[in-house]
């Protein structure tokens, strides 16, 4: 993160360098975050092992979470780069195990 | 999770972190113009922590396991808040409160 | 990162706080206003007293009225007089894609009530977690703006070095910027359990708004399907299509009452009219921290039991605890006080934490203050003194429009956000200091009147006395909070002033 000093007077000493980082940092934590935590509750909800509307409920309630936690990985990571390597590779396993779990796990409803 | 199950709870609440502010340098120098020794220092923060394992006790002994946890940390912010006060406000009164809260806790578990 | 994690949380603590700060102050307040819904909607319709209806008679003097009003809708709602709101309120869908409508009924009589039109308490309620706006738009302000606090709180905490050490401190007698610090800090402490708890657990009333993926992935987005598996709504039964003679309301209403212990609350009646109708019996929360309705479902033709719904699998009831934890209904008086308490202190925590951030960021003297600082000056005068504003002019509005004002409810509204805005335009006007101490002031003496108004314009005695203790109270700590803030500033004043003298004598 850029310095409190160079904050608090943003257009004096605060390069577009730093504010592109930070408005990066933003951007990944919004939308990154949140797509993990969208992610891990899709997967959740089909493989935790107990019946449907308990996993929905478990993995929806630990999905708050989950997205917490990413935006403190997003904003404590070294760099930008880290941060969204950090995401991009859960996120990337999630959605692997989300397209298996969709074409295994039986969602139809009951006839 | 009577009204005086909840005032047994603050009194408890407010004795046992009234003996853990004293413990520290600080507030107890504010108190008592003085440093606590360590012997009054460790008594103090035993007897604090003492009395707030006693208000969890009676939080699940008169509003069970549902609600004694949720009335427990209720009462200890309340107790705190006060307690804050006093020392920020009126630090003299911090000790007489802290005794008079025990035999309040005793007329609210008499009647709870 | 450069530096230490520590340096990064407490950058993130910063900012976050400052963004959700203004939208989250509202809802705490409003929120922690809502812990006394069902009182604030009593004070606000004064010409009602306890009624002693049955609840199967009141269930049909409602349905009476749905027959006449709304024969083609797809949901009848007959919510049953109680002690605390003494109607009969009947809602109704006529599609399901369309809002739903509502009327509320004398018990006494079934006919629409004579008491003044409004909102009640309910106002401040749908503020707390819609803010008044298109549900959608507003939920998801509301609930991506809890997100940020619940980050917020987490970075807070990691921030809070001396978290310990400094439990019991409150330093009033240094600098402006250390006082309000240690407010900031003492109010998140002390009450830090509340406020992971009702963060986390508001956003979860929001869950299935802010986070439906769970629902799409497992039920093909079908959230109805997910409800009745969870066991928290009996299955919809498609209408037939053909009429039907239904049933008297009143005998099954007793029958579920007869196997629930717990006071009825609602009557839901699907397909109205519909030979494939079904009556639900709607009982209040059981004893017990989660939020879960007992419920009877019946085939309003034959009066066969076609469900009944009571205990939960644990992760729902988890769920629904923390749905039960947030609203506090258990809650008796003490521990209800408790709770608005709580609630108290996350608004000072906020409100505090947005004051920091500008005093921590004031120019040095001589130097005027940035675009972004006025901005925040502005915004922090206007939330924090405006809303109170807001809603001393609401309960004002209730006790001086004319009863028979046409759409009178939404007068009260208007009221409300006509004197919020006026306030914020002073705000924005003058961000001063002094501004802070003026509206303080006017907004301790708009709850002041409340009592006196209250007094001049209804026949109800003391019937009130706790709401206008309570109105005098928040009067006192705005009054004294204004008080404090001009003690600030005259010990700065004479501070300058010394220094200035210091420096002309040297």
């Amino acid at each position: 993160m850029p310095d409190e000093a160079a904050l608090r007077n943003p257009g004096r000493g605060l390069g577009w360098r730093v504010r592109a980082a930070v408005a990066g940092r933003v951007v990944l934590a919004t939308f990154g975050a949140y797509g993990v935590a969208a992610l891990s509750t899709a997967f959740l909800s089909l493989v935790l092992p107990m019946v449907r509307s308990e996993a929905v409920a478990t993995a929806t309630l630990l999905s708050f979470a989950i997205m917490v936690g990413a935006v403190v990985w997003v904003f404590a990571a070294r760099t930008l780069a880290r941060a969204a390597l950090g995401l991009a590779v859960p996120a990337a396993l999630l959605a692997g195990g989300l397209w298996l779990a969709l074409a295994l796990v039986d969602t139809a409803p009951p006839a | 999770m009577t009204p005086s199950s909840v005032l047994l709870n603050l009194a408890l609440s407010f004795a046992g972190l009234s003996a853990l502010c004293l413990a520290m340098d600080r507030h107890h120098r504010a108190i008592f113009h003085g440093s606590p020794s360590r012997k009054r220092a460790r008594a103090l923060r035993w007897t604090g922590w003492c009395g707030i394992a006693v208000s969890f006790a009676a939080a699940i002994l008169t509003a069970d396991w549902n609600f004694g946890p949720v009335q427990w940390l209720g009462s200890l912010t309340g107790a705190a808040l006060v307690l804050v006060g006093l020392v920020s406000y009126r630090p003299g009164w911090v000790r007489p409160a802290a005794i008079l809260a025990l035999p309040l806790a005793a007329v609210a578990a008499f009647l709870a | 990162m450069r530096r230490g994690f520590r340096q990064s949380m407490a950058w993130l603590h910063t900012w976050s706080g400052l963004v959700t700060g203004w939208v989250m102050f509202c809802v705490f307040v409003t929120g922690t206003a809502t812990y006394y819904r069902t009182d604030i909607s009593l004070w606000m319709r004064p010409e009602l007293r306890a009624a002693a209806v049955a609840p199967g008679v009141a269930a049909e003097r409602g349905a009476a009225y749905l027959k006449v009003h709304a024969p083609k809708a797809v949901s009848w709602f007959v919510s049953l007089p109680q002690e605390d709101r003494p109607l009969i309120g009947v809602y109704w869908l006529d599609s399901f894609e369309a809002p739903i409508r509502q009327a509320s009924l004398d018990a006494e009589t079934g006919q629409p009530t004579t008491a003044r039109a409004t909102q009640g308490g309910d106002f401040l309620y749908r503020f707390h977690y819609e803010l008044q706006m298109m549900p959608m738009l507003g939920r998801w302000i509301v609930g991506a703006s809890a997100l940020v606090l619940l980050v917020a709180l987490v970075s807070g905490i990691v921030t809070h070095r001396r978290i310990f050490a400094d439990f019991f401190t409150f330093r009033r007698d240094r600098s402006a910027q250390r006082g309000w610090l240690d407010a900031h800090n003492v109010t998140g402490v002390l009450a830090l359990p509340f406020h992971l708890m009702i963060t986390y657990t508001g956003i979860v009333t929001l869950a299935f708004t802010l986070m439906p993926w769970g629902i799409a992935s497992a039920y093909r987005g079908d959230e109805m399907r997910f409800y009745v598996e969870a066991g928290q709504t009996p299955a919809w039964r498609a209408a037939a299509g053909r009429p039907a003679e239904a049933l008297p309301l009143a005998p099954l209403v007793d029958r579920a009452r007869a196997e629930v212990s717990e006071p009825l609350e609602m009557v839901i009646v699907n397909n109205p009219g519909d030979a494939a109708s079904t009556v639900v019996a709607v009982f209040e929360e059981p004893k017990g921290l989660a939020h879960r309705h007992p419920q009877v479902a019946f085939e309003a033709v034959s009066g066969e039991v076609v469900a009944r719904l009571g205990t939960l699998k644990p992760a729902a009831h988890a769920f629904t605890s923390f749905l039960g934890l947030h609203e506090a209904h258990f809650a008796g008086p003490a521990l209800r006080g408790l709770f608005f308490l709580c609630g108290l202190m996350g608004s000072a925590t906020i409100a505090t934490g947005l004051v920091l951030w500008s005093v921590a960021r004031a120019p040095k003297p001589g130097l005027a203050p940035g675009f972004g600082l006025r901005l925040v000056r502005g915004l922090n005068l206007g939330t924090v003194l405006g809303l109170p504003i807001g809603i001393a002019a609401f309960f004002l509005a209730n006790r001086l429009l004319p009863v028979a004002l046409e759409a009178r409810a939404a007068w009260e509204g208007g009221a409300f956000f006509a004197a919020w805005g006026l306030a914020a335009l002073v705000g924005f006007a003058r961000p001063h200091g002094r501004t802070w101490r003026e509206m303080g002031t006017v907004a301790g003496l708009l709850f002041l009147s409340l009592p006196l108004v209250g007094a001049l314009t209804t026949d109800r005695g003391l019937d009130f006395v706790w709401f206008d203790l309570a109105m005098v109270a928040i009067a006192a700590g705005l009054g004294s909070g204004a008080w404090t803030l001009s003690r600030y500033e005259d010990v700065r004043r004479t501070r300058v002033a010394r220094t200035a003298q210091t420096l002309a004598r040297a």
